[in-house]
């Protein structure tokens, strides 16, 4: 197996290009030594035949190998025919001045590098290097591409382009999380994650290669069904209605969530995935909105329940459909505006990334729950008593919300009412790092891909957290606060594989369940530690 | 005359080279929104934690503030003394920095001189009553020309030794990037043999420079000073041309996508542009896309996706 150093390193054919030992990555810190031993479990023969894994030791979309030299050739004929597309104005308008400033400027001066937290994580492992990547696309685009690259590319930087440099660069692009913590430190402003992003673009929409959890499980089926959890307008409508039932055992009174009422002033938008995973986040803005006497509906029509939109992350097309669709129905409804939920990527897309798609009556202003919630907190209309709250509790930073859309303090000024043993992690605010979860990371587990999240691009996250949480003794319940889903999945799944509850006393939730947590008229605690009361912990 | 001649040519091709880059910015399609914050023309209180306007609640029915001052006290620090990457990567700036610098130096020896020879040349009455201008003049070419020589030789140095000792750096380098790096490096150490050889005072640089303003003929009396006038005149024409361009290209890098927030409000600008921009017709191949080269993506966003597979 041979290590690759240098970009060019891609296009040689070897069972393996990356391969991390135990003790390669960053050590963890006790209890957890025992994890300092671990690497990725091997990947089952049975389950990849057939399938391309000469990337590293994880798989995440599972192309199918070619059968024969042609259809090889085929194939790398479509990349370069996709790849021109990722610069021509009619096919990636959206995107056509980032990438082309981001990749013509680059310096390569490593700055990013030592910003990025998978490849810090992961030993220093060459693949994971922010520019490996921009830099395989930059000579490809270079010497097939440009007028006269072939005889440049000695020159330039040359690489070989053959199935074997496009499968790995398609499997490539799903090991950076789009954190974009590389771009906020480039001193030129180039931007390896929208490189990385419009990688995956160029596979997805010219080439029809995505992970199966993005693409036909999440956006077709968000659009198809309704919601990419696979649940129906009448599914969601009967989970809500029992979540209505579990909060007024906790409220102790009516709490009303009302579907498609046409006028209100605000559409509530959540990641459907709250709906399953955890209701209590649904019923806990059920509460507060109501007690605030907001005017607002949920909406039952298909899509318009869940927010997600993971065209986001890997086609421009699937985005631009899943945003229309909600603000369509934002637009029928005829409310004054979309408040989004707590879901980081759903608040990029809608609110920022769709901004120069929707025309007209399509744009329907979007406001950030953070900014509501705050609203309502600091508005005096609840009567809180933050005493409930009386466990450590720190606060994720969802990249979306933050790198990407500047909301950093509200969400600081509900935690500073509500949770008086709130503490900040380091970093944290614009310069935080991603939960590993990120760009479709978190629901993304096929072959063995949610052990390389957990083992390397949550690692630090996970260590971010043991520090938040240094001075507690391991044994009292904390509470990790992330008011994204997708960063909550990540969180979830990575307490879970260290065992954090058991050896450190981890927990996590939203935000929006501190807040009820700590009203004075709740008849019972909304928050749980090990199904154990939260209010006396 | 055939080095004024290779200078007129060459600054002619860094012009042309230069408006081409700007223009080709200028004219490609209205993008989506991809800033990154903190957005440095935010107001003082949001800037300092990297906030956004839309912290505030109904942000769009509100005067949106923004200060060209917080914009300012960011980027003259970062263009003059590159303070990101003093931040985030030290030890590079240690090279970089005094590289740069060495760079705008010589900019501002160049202005010197060229304001040095309008005055010779047109400005007699000035510089009659003017001898203290005269002076000062002088002394800022020669300072500004010995400490640009230094910082960009010892920078430029710094720079060519880690780019080949350092594996992270030459693994990633081409030989375009030793090229582009040696070239400048090499003005750089022929200017400072110059200065130190044969013209600590600039004066064969003044003369040079006078000779560019009023179309002279009288070509460089060393040959060291020829090799300076050959190289410079090369380079400028040669960073347009290479990834070197950062050093104005970066304007577009921070402002039209790193710094650009703008909200697109109904009828107004940005919102005529999207609307053109979705009438532009997509033929990506993919099944679900469907795209056939004659419909838009108005409709095709409006449309549900393909067969998958
Ligand atoms: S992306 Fe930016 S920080 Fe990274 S190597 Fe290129 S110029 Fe340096
Ligand atoms: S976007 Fe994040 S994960 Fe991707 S290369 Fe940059 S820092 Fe690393």
């Amino acid at each position: 197996m041979k290590a690759a150093r240098r970009p060019s390193d891609l296009a040689a054919r070897s069972e393996r290009l990356c391969h991390i030992e135990p003790g390669d990555m960053v050590p963890l810190p006790p209890p957890y030594e025992d994890f300092n031993r671990v690497t990725l479990p091997l990947l089952k023969p049975e389950r990849v035949k057939g399938i391309e894994t000469s990337l590293d030791d994880t798989v995440a979309i599972g192309i199918p190998r070619p059968a024969s030299r042609e259809e090889e050739d085929l194939l790398v004929r479509k990349f370069l025919s996709g790849l021109k597309k990722l610069f021509e104005k009619k096919n990636n308008w959206t995107f056509l001045q980032p990438l082309l400033l981001s990749m013509e400027h680059c310096a390569r001066c490593q700055t990013c590098a030592d910003a990025c937290p998978v490849y810090e994580m992961s030993g220093r492992q060459e693949i994971y290097r922010p520019i490996f990547r921009s830099e395989v696309l930059r000579r490809i685009y270079r010497k097939y591409v440009k007028p006269g690259g072939r005889i440049a590319a000695k020159w330039n930087g040359d690489i070989d382009l053959n199935w074997t440099t496009v499968a790995r660069l398609a499997e490539l692009s799903y090991r950076c999380t789009l954190c974009r913590r590389c771009a906020s430190v480039c001193p030129i402003g180039v931007d390896n994650g929208l490189i990385t992003h419009e990688i995956r673009k160029l596979f997805s929409q010219e080439m029809g290669i995505a992970p199966k959890e993005l693409h036909e499980k999440g956006t077709v089926q968000h659009l198809r069904v309704g919601s990419s959890t696979g649940m129906n307008p009448l599914a969601a409508k009967d989970n809500v209605e029992f979540i209505q039932e579990e909060m007024e055992e906790i409220a102790g009174f009516k709490v009303e969530i009302p579907w498609d009422r046409e006028g209100a002033d605000i559409l509530l938008i959540h990641n459907a995935g709250e709906m399953l995973a955890w209701p209590e986040n649904v019923g806990a803005f059920a509460i507060l909105f109501q007690a605030a006497g907001l005017s607002w509906t949920l909406s039952s029509e298909a899509v318009g329940y869940d927010a997600v939109n993971y065209g986001l992350w890997y086609d421009d097309v699937q985005f631009s459909r899943v945003a229309v669709k909600h603000a369509d129905i934002a637009r029928r409804l005829n409310v004054r505006k979309i408040v989004m939920g707590e879901c980081g990527h759903a608040h990029k897309a809608l609110t920022v990334t769709a901004d120069r798609l929707l025309t007209g009556d399509l744009n329907v202003p979007r406001e950030s729950a953070m900014v509501t919630l705050a609203d309502i907190v600091s508005s005096g209309r609840l009567s809180l008593n933050p005493r409930r709250n009386p466990f450590p509790v720190t606060l994720h930073d969802p990249c979306n919300m933050v790198r990407s859309m500047g909301i950093v303090e509200p969400q600081r000024r509900i935690l500073r009412a509500v949770a008086p043993r709130f503490r900040e992690m380091t970093p944290h605010g614009v310069d935080n790092y991603c939960c590993g979860g990120g760009s479709g990371f978190a629901i993304m587990s096929g072959y063995n891909f949610a052990d390389w999240r957990n083992l390397v691009s949550s690692r630090r996250k996970f260590l971010q957290i043991l520090d938040a949480f240094a001075d507690e003794p391991p044994e009292a319940p904390k509470y990790v606060c992330a008011p994204c889903s997708n960063c909550k999945g990540a969180i979830r799944d990575m307490i879970g594989y260290y065992h954090g509850e058991e050896r450190s006393g981890l927990y996590y939730g939203g935000l929006v369940e501190l807040i009820v947590n700590a009203m004075s008229d709740m008849k019972k605690p909304i928050i749980q530690f090990d199904g154990k009361s939260s209010w006396e912990s | 005359m055939g080095y004024y001649v290779l200078s007129y040519v060459c600054m002619a091709m860094f012009v042309l080279a230069s408006v081409r880059l700007v223009y080709r910015q200028w004219t490609l399609p209205l993008h989506v929104r991809w800033e990154i914050y903190p957005v440095r023309h935010e107001t003082t209180a949001r800037v300092a934690y990297g906030g956004s306007y839309m912290e505030e609640i109904n942000w769009w029915s509100r005067k949106r503030e923004s200060s060209l001052v917080n914009e300012l006290k960011y980027m003259v620090p970062e263009i003059l003394f590159l303070r990101g990457l003093w931040k985030a990567n030290r030890g590079l700036w240690l090279a970089s920095f005094p590289f740069h610098f060495g760079l705008y130096l010589m900019i501002a020896t160049f202005g010197g001189l060229t304001l040095h020879a309008a005055l010779s040349l047109w400005g007699a009455p000035v510089s009659a009553g003017g001898g203290l201008l005269r002076s000062l003049l002088d002394g800022f070419v020669v300072a500004a020309g010995w400490l640009g020589l230094v910082l960009g030789s010892l920078g430029g140095l710094a720079l060519m030794t880690k780019r080949l000792l350092d594996r992270e750096w030459r693994d990633y380098s081409s030989p375009a990037d030793f090229f582009n790096l040696g070239f400048v490096l090499a003005f750089f150490l022929s200017a400072l043999a110059a200065a130190l050889v044969v013209d600590p005072w600039f004066t064969g640089a003044k003369g040079f420079v006078c000779g560019l303003l009023a179309g002279g003929d009288a070509p460089p009396r060393t040959a060291l000073g020829a090799l300076t006038i050959v190289l410079g005149s090369l380079l400028v024409a040669w960073i347009p041309l290479t990834h070197m361009s950062h050093m104005f290209m970066k304007y577009f890098l921070y402002h039209q996508v790193k710094w650009d927030e703008a909200p697109n409000r109904r009828g107004g600008r940005i919102e005529a542009a999207v609307r053109k921009n979705l009438d532009l017709k997509p033929t990506w191949q993919a099944a679900h896309v469907r795209a056939d080269g004659c419909t838009s993506w108005k409709d095709i966003a409006s449309s549900t996706p393909g067969e998958t597979k």
